[in-house]
């Protein structure tokens, strides 16, 4: 039989030898590359490449339109005492409480309300909900700038209700401009949060929901014991998105408040945006953006860090 | 004290589909009762009930002297086995068989003892400190099972707990849980679509269909006494010859062939039509069999040997029986032997040699038909015929 076996193996070699060159069966082969060319150059060409160019400019001292001159690292050092950016960086933490935290909270409590009593028409509420991440930021934006006004339906129904006292120009308070702003942050994430959760709960097994009942687990052990772990990789997804969301935050604050009032909601996108085109201080602004580049990749890696490991604890 | 006692238990869903349709079963403490069945047949689901899982729409659910039909899962004292085993993925062994003794308030060095208890017995001490995703199949399942045996409660419910081990694992698994309940002599609800595992496990094995109970008995009486046709096709490997026959006073006439009744045969004296039933032990090669036993000569069609017997199959020149009961009970059995000829409308029979007996495909076979074990079902109402065991 082995005989067999190798006389038909050469006879194979005998009728298509292999070139030198040729790769052995199974090997990878170099044509791989070529599949990946077109995205690769993509991404060098509108990512890398700007990445690259934006740190370099964060070395110079330039307006943007003048010659640049070189200035080391002093772009760096005098963001590094700048109080203004220091307090953009504080309303990010605040907005990530409002974007990240508060919405990755809701949507588990809400899951875990409907893994118990199922709604009748949920994918309609699912759509729904779902729908802010849809539309564009400016139109949020215009939307919530007219809800938070000072004629507002907010206030009017503050008013109605016998709350007139509270009623403010929401976007114009020193202390309420920022949460105003993180709850329209809230709003937009919730969904997005909680449509990763509802269909992430789907795929842990009933069995171990009907596990847990029958080993004696209420509401709150369940959630804790069944609902909470299965969703552990939808709840880092849905943390770094968010994160990363409130971070970067431009477009819902440019189109309410731009930082405003006295600077209450300056953050660091913001910031480097007025310090580029408004102050005409571009290599300063390139500095910032490379700060907060690189704050992004910190706190992403972190949260990711932390999840894997708690994966494996 | 920890026996179940279902009362007319009876399911139906939301849409109006009937699962459970009035099952009443006593389950005498400490037996180790298999409900059994093709898929779709209600058996999961009346677990489900015992086991509080699932709401009853009538009847009644008793565990102990208590009626449990309206109490919540964890205040009835049952553990339960699931196929997929159920683990908590992000908890140790340990944390995986403590946590419903946590939940009930067990004390810590009581739950601590019961584990290590359970862990030696279960072979899972040096697993102690892994995740499920780290153990391998059979691991999983022991500690399944350790997680029900920690508990100590009334009564296991397992649903399909070996169907994910593979066969030879199944197997070995099997004759562990035999041993385990004669060990611990815990009520035991199992669930299984395996008329194997049935017959192997089960001290009585109720058979369903179409969520009502077919019968309820000894595997030993389910085989020799099937109480009517679904019943007598789904039990027994390969399953039972089914065939039209006339019966006239003491002689069966079936497909050109005509047998001698003895006196003592369920329908001897009587002349009617009725569906005849031969299990393939009881057709024997001629030269095994005693010689006063009378003797049929076929053509082998297909020879299946498996070491030990070989099955005989063989067309008669009878169209096949074809009733519901026969359909459901071919379905869910895992030898849908014929169908893959469909259009071949004869019946096929099987008859289970000795394997030392070489039979070559085509060849003239003489067998001898043990006439003392035939079995009658009405074709109409698929009811046993004549077996004076069955209460009518």
């Amino acid at each position: 039989m082995a005989e067999r076996q190798s006389a038909g193996a050469g006879l194979l070699r005998r009728l298509r030898p292999r070139r030198r060159d040729e790769p052995a069966p199974g090997d990878p082969r170099n044509i791989g590359w070529l599949y990946v060319l077109p995205g690769l150059a993509f991404y060098v060409l509108f990512t890398l490449a700007p990445l690259v160019h934006t740190v370099y400019y964060s070395l110079f001292s330039w307006d943007g339109l003048t010659a640049k001159t070189y200035v080391g690292l002093s772009n760096y050092s005098s963001a590094f005492v700048d109080s203004a950016l220091r307090s953009s960086f504080v309303h990010s933490a605040v907005l990530i409480a409002f974007y990240a935290v508060i919405p990755v909270i809701l949507g588990l409590l809400l899951t875990a309300a409907l893994t118990r009593h199922p709604v009748r028409g949920f994918r309609f509420f699912r759509t729904a909900l779902f729908l802010p991440q849809l539309i564009a930021g400016v139109v949020i934006a215009q939307a919530w700038t007219w809800i938070y006004d000072d004629n507002g339906p907010l206030n009017w129904a503050l008013r109605e209700v016998g709350l007139g006292s509270l009623a403010r120009p929401w976007l114009g308070d020193f202390s309420w401009a920022l949460p105003a702003i993180g709850t329209i942050g809230t709003w937009v994430t919730y969904g997005l949060c909680m449509v990763l959760f509802v269909s992430g709960v789907q795929k842990i097994p009933s069995t171990l929901y009907d596990a847990a009942r029958v080993d004696g687990a209420g509401a709150v052990r369940e959630f804790l014991a069944v609902t909470l772990p299965g969703l552990r990789g939808e709840v880092l997804v849905a943390l770094v998105l968010t994160t990363i969301n409130a971070l970067r935050s431009f477009d819902i604050v440019y189109n309410t408040t731009a930082g405003g009032p006295g600077g209450t909601t300056l953050v660091p996108s913001m910031y480097m945006y007025q310090n580029a085109f408004l102050y005409n201080k571009v290599g300063y602004a390139a500095a910032v953006a490379t700060i907060l580049a690189v704050t992004i990749f910190v706190l992403a890696a972190i949260v990711l860090r932390v999840g894997d490991r708690s994966e494996r604890a | 004290m920890g026996g179940i006692r279902l009362d007319g238990a009876t399911k139906v869903y939301p849409n109006g589909v009937t699962a459970v349709e009035a099952v009443s079963l006593e389950i005498p403490d400490g037996e180790f009762m298999v409900l059994v069945g093709p898929s779709g047949c209600g058996k999961s689901t009346l677990l489900r009930m015992i086991a509080g899982l699932e709401h009853v729409t009538e009847g009644r659910i008793f565990i102990g002297d208590e009626d449990v039909t309206s109490v919540q899962p964890r205040a009835r004292d049952i553990a339960m086995v699931f196929q997929n085993y159920a683990l908590y993925p992000q908890m140790t062994v340990e944390d995986n068989l403590g946590f419903g003794l946590k939940l009930r308030r067990v004390r810590k060095n009581e739950r601590e003892r019961r584990v290590t208890d359970v862990a030696r017995i279960l072979g899972l001490d040096t697993l102690m400190a892994r995740k499920p995703a780290a153990l391998s199949g059979g691991q999983r399942q022991r500690v399944a099972m350790g997680r029900a045996m920690v508990r100590e409660p009334k009564a296991f419910l397992m649903d399909e707990p070996l169907s994910n081990l593979d066969a030879k694992l199944r197997v070995t698994m099997r004759g562990e849980l035999a041993r385990l309940h004669d060990r611990l002599g815990v009520t035991t609800v199992y669930v299984t679509h395996d008329q194997v595992e049935a017959m192997t496990l089960g001290q009585r094995v109720a058979v369903l269909r179409d969520g009502v109970l077919q019968q309820c008995d000894t595997p030993q009486n389910l085989f020799h006494h099937p109480a009517n046709l679904f019943v007598a096709a789904f039990m027994g490997s390969p399953s039972m010859n089914l065939v039209d026959a006339a019966v006239e006073r003491d002689r069966v006439t079936f497909a050109g062939f005509s047998l001698p009744l003895p006196d003592d045969s369920p329908l001897a004296g009587e002349t009617r039509e009725a569906i005849l039933g031969i299990r393939p032990t009881d057709l024997r090669h001629s030269r095994e069999a005693s010689p006063e036993l009378p003797r049929i000569t076929v053509r082998a069609d297909v020879v299946e040997e498996l070491g030990g017997v070989s099955n005989l199959l063989f067309l008669l020149d009878a169209p096949r029986v074809v009733t519901d009961a026969t359909r459901a009970a071919a379905e869910a059995g895992s030898d849908d032997e014929g169908t893959l000829l469909a259009d071949d409308q004869r019946a096929r029979f099987c008859a289970s040699v000795d394997g030392r007996r070489n039979v070559d495909v085509g060849e003239e076979v003489e067998l001898a038909i043990d006439n003392t074990h035939l079995h009658f079902f009405d074709a109409d109402t698929g009811r046993v015929l004549g077996d004076s065991t069955i209460p009518a």
